[in-house]
């Protein structure tokens, strides 16, 4: 009987197993092994150092950047569009040498800025369009995809308004339709949530999600909302002090994560704590009533098991709560002890 | 993660950089079309095109042979019909000077009406050039595209000529082609191409000064006030200073508008044709032939050397600022 209650009010969340894409196929345009390469990728800024000697192997999909203000994520999404001149080393986008294939290596690239950036005067539909002309496109080509995408962004007739008198959601999505625009292999998004309302955010969370999976485009982002890249990415890049400190896929990252449970249990919490705490398990009581509990099992079924032999009532179970999180803390915290290479 | 993407896929082949330079060329000009000042300033320019093209017509019909002149010449007496002949025959023995003479002093009023709406003109484009991309971080959507800042700088570049195609070229070649599409005589053609290839070759110096002057001037600053008063004080506040007779010679050529008047008169030499037509031609008047040689004196220029240095540091000085400055922030 617990159990059956149990199984009605449990929702359990898992870190990179669900919601992440995993599993997606690329399209055919999508052939290269690696959608960014780089080999001793460094970048100074007088005596500074923004980047330091980043080599990376990225393939394609939904790849996280994480790291904290200054880390140089965004001055690595810049030596990789050719906005910033690497100071020394190579790198390679889509295949092609940022260097000797200076705008091809950008012809499939779209990117999409944190800081607003449009051209004065011109509507958005007109804006979004002008752009994918600036690639390439043909100007009916162009119309269309505009308005596709302004669709898809959610901008409804409000696209025929002048970009200077949008909101700052407004700004972000426009900003999103013109990186998409000429249907680029590879996108890069520099914090696209940002001003968002909680509606709008979702909606663009579900299309950058989608993006890899149904049209094979990989999307580079970069964000601190570390909930969101663990939602959408399957992938993650940590960088910290313009060195890249973790770069693993979001399954790996889990599976070296401490098991951590959250138990939000209906009732006698007390009890809940004891039973556990009598199997062994390290158990945490949080400020919410929630319970916090180390498992060295990868599953919840022993914690579910353990449950049901001890009658005990129905429970909120998320496992890996903030697992990215921690993560994120450790490798920062590793990297300033100068663990990392 | 339910979303699905219905869209079209466009898979084709990127157009060439040419395509490209040429959007943002096309934009600039688009833009500018649609503001009130400009049509305006088309509409003078091309009223002056006409005018050289009714000066041309006008001057050929009269004095060919059977023409207005003669016919008008003939009505009033013997004596006007003499003289009428005698302009006639002027015409006829010295084609160089009456002809070259005639559209030089055309293309010479022309250029200096043309250079005036010009300038008025990119005074409305100048802050869309750079600066408003800069001041709205547009530059980064440029140049992270398949674009270099040479891309971008002669698609800005394709704005400031479009300007001058607009208001000066286009009004000059069109005066000049409808002229002679209705001059009586080969001689209006052939004589009126040297005057019509020193007036295109001011238009190319005057196309690159003030182009890269108008780039560099709206990469400066990050706002349009700011851009379209440094742009005012460089055209007349530093040209108004270098009108001073007084003022040491490095200080004038610091103004482009007096180099390219310097330049204009040299390469477009009105002080020559003004000379000829009083030395050359058996003027019935002396006084008319002493007029035309003080005129060409007081039209005379100083020599191209030193205004073409002055444009030249002020281009190079405009284009390093330009490319220094360009970069997304």
């Amino acid at each position: 009987m617990g159990l059956v209650l149990f199984c009605n009010f449990a929702t359990v969340r898992r870190v990179s197993s669900e919601n992440a894409p995993t599993g997606s196929t690329p399209s055919p345009l999508n052939s290269t092994k690696f959608i960014i390469e780089t080999h001793q990728l460094c970048k100074d800024f007088g005596p500074q150092r923004a980047l330091d000697n980043v080599t990376l192997q990225i393939p394609p999909g939904t790849i996280g950047l994480l790291g904290p203000n200054g880390a140089g994520k965004s001055t690595f999404i810049k030596c990789l569009l050719n906005l910033e001149n690497p100071t020394h080393g190579t790198a390679k986008v889509l295949g092609r040498s940022i260097v000797s294939e200076n705008r091809a290596s950008r012809e499939r690239v779209g990117y999409s800025p944190e800081r607003d950036c449009h051209i004065g005067g011109l509507p958005g539909c007109d804006y979004v369009a002008y752009c994918g002309q600036l690639s390439g496109m043909s100007f009916r080509a162009a119309r269309q995809r505009a308005h596709e995408i302004l669709d898809l962004v959610g901008m409804g007739q409000e696209r025929y308004r002048s970009v200077d008198s949008y909101s700052t959601g407004m700004k972000q999505r426009v900003k999103l339709a013109q990186a998409l625009v000429h249907d680029p292999e590879l996108v890069f998004l520099d914090e696209p949530t940002n001003g968002l309302d909680p509606l709008g955010r979702e909606h663009i969370l579900r299309l950058i999600g989608s993006l890899h999976r149904e049209l094979g485009t990989s999307v580079v982002i970069s964000s601190h909302l570390l909930r969101d890249i663990e939602r959408i990415c399957d992938r993650v890049v940590i960088i910290a002090l313009g060195r890249v400190i973790e770069h693993e896929s979001m399954e790996a990252l889990a599976s070296r994560h401490r098991r951590i449970v959250e138990l939000a249990p209906a009732s006698e919490t007390e009890r809940f704590a004891g039973v556990l705490r009598a199997a062994g398990l390290a158990v945490e009581r949080l400020s919410n009533g929630h319970l916090r509990v180390e498992s060295g099992d990868h599953s919840v079924e022993g914690l579910l098991r353990l449950m049901a032999e001890n009658n005990l009532p129905p429970a909120e179970i998320v496992a890996n709560p903030n697992a990215l999180h921690e993560l994120f803390l450790k490798s920062l915290a590793d990297a300033n002890h100068g663990n990392h290479p | 993660m339910e979303t699905t993407l219905d869209l079209s896929r466009w898979r084709e082949r990127p157009r060439s950089v040419a395509y490209r330079r040429w959007t943002i060329a096309q934009l600039g000009l688009r833009q500018l079309l649609s503001t009130r000042l400009f049509r305006l300033v088309l509409i003078v320019a091309w009223t002056a095109g006409l005018l050289i093209a009714a000066s041309a017509f006008v001057f050929s019909q009269a004095v060919s042979t059977g023409g207005w002149l003669e016919t008008y010449a003939a009505q009033l007496g013997p004596r006007f019909s003499a003289i009428a002949s005698a302009i006639g025959a002027l015409i006829l023995l010295y084609p160089d000077i009456c002809v070259g003479g005639l559209f030089t002093l055309l293309f010479w009023a022309q250029s200096s009406l043309a250079l005036t709406l010009s300038l008025v003109a990119l005074t409305i484009v100048v802050p869309g050039l750079v600066t408003r991309d800069r001041a709205s971080e547009a530059l980064t959507v440029y140049l992270s595209r398949p674009l270099t800042s040479v891309d971008y700088l002669l698609g800005k570049l394709g704005i400031v000529a479009g300007v001058l195609l607009l208001t000066w070229t286009g009004p000059l070649l069109a005066g000049w082609l409808l002229g002679m599409v209705l001059a009586p005589g080969r001689d209006f053609i052939v004589y009126s191409l040297e005057p019509l290839g020193r007036a295109l070759l001011f238009n190319g110096i005057g196309l690159v000064s003030i182009a890269s002057l108008a780039l560099g001037v709206s990469a400066l600053t990050r706002t349009s006030r700011n851009t379209i008063l440094l742009w005012l004080g460089l055209w007349l506040i530093v040209g108004g200073i270098a009108q001073a007779p007084n003022n040491p010679e490095w200080l004038r050529r610091a103004s482009f508008t007096y180099d390219l008047d310097q330049i204009r008169k040299t390469i477009l030499k009105p002080a020559d044709a003004l000379r000829k037509a009083g030395s050359s031609l058996p003027l019935l008047d002396r006084n008319l032939a002493r007029n035309l040689q003080t005129m060409g004196n007081a039209v005379d220029s100083g020599g191209a050397a030193g205004p073409l240095l002055g444009l030249g540091v002020i281009v190079v000085l405009s284009s390093a600022v330009f490319f220094r400055r360009l970069r997304p922030e």
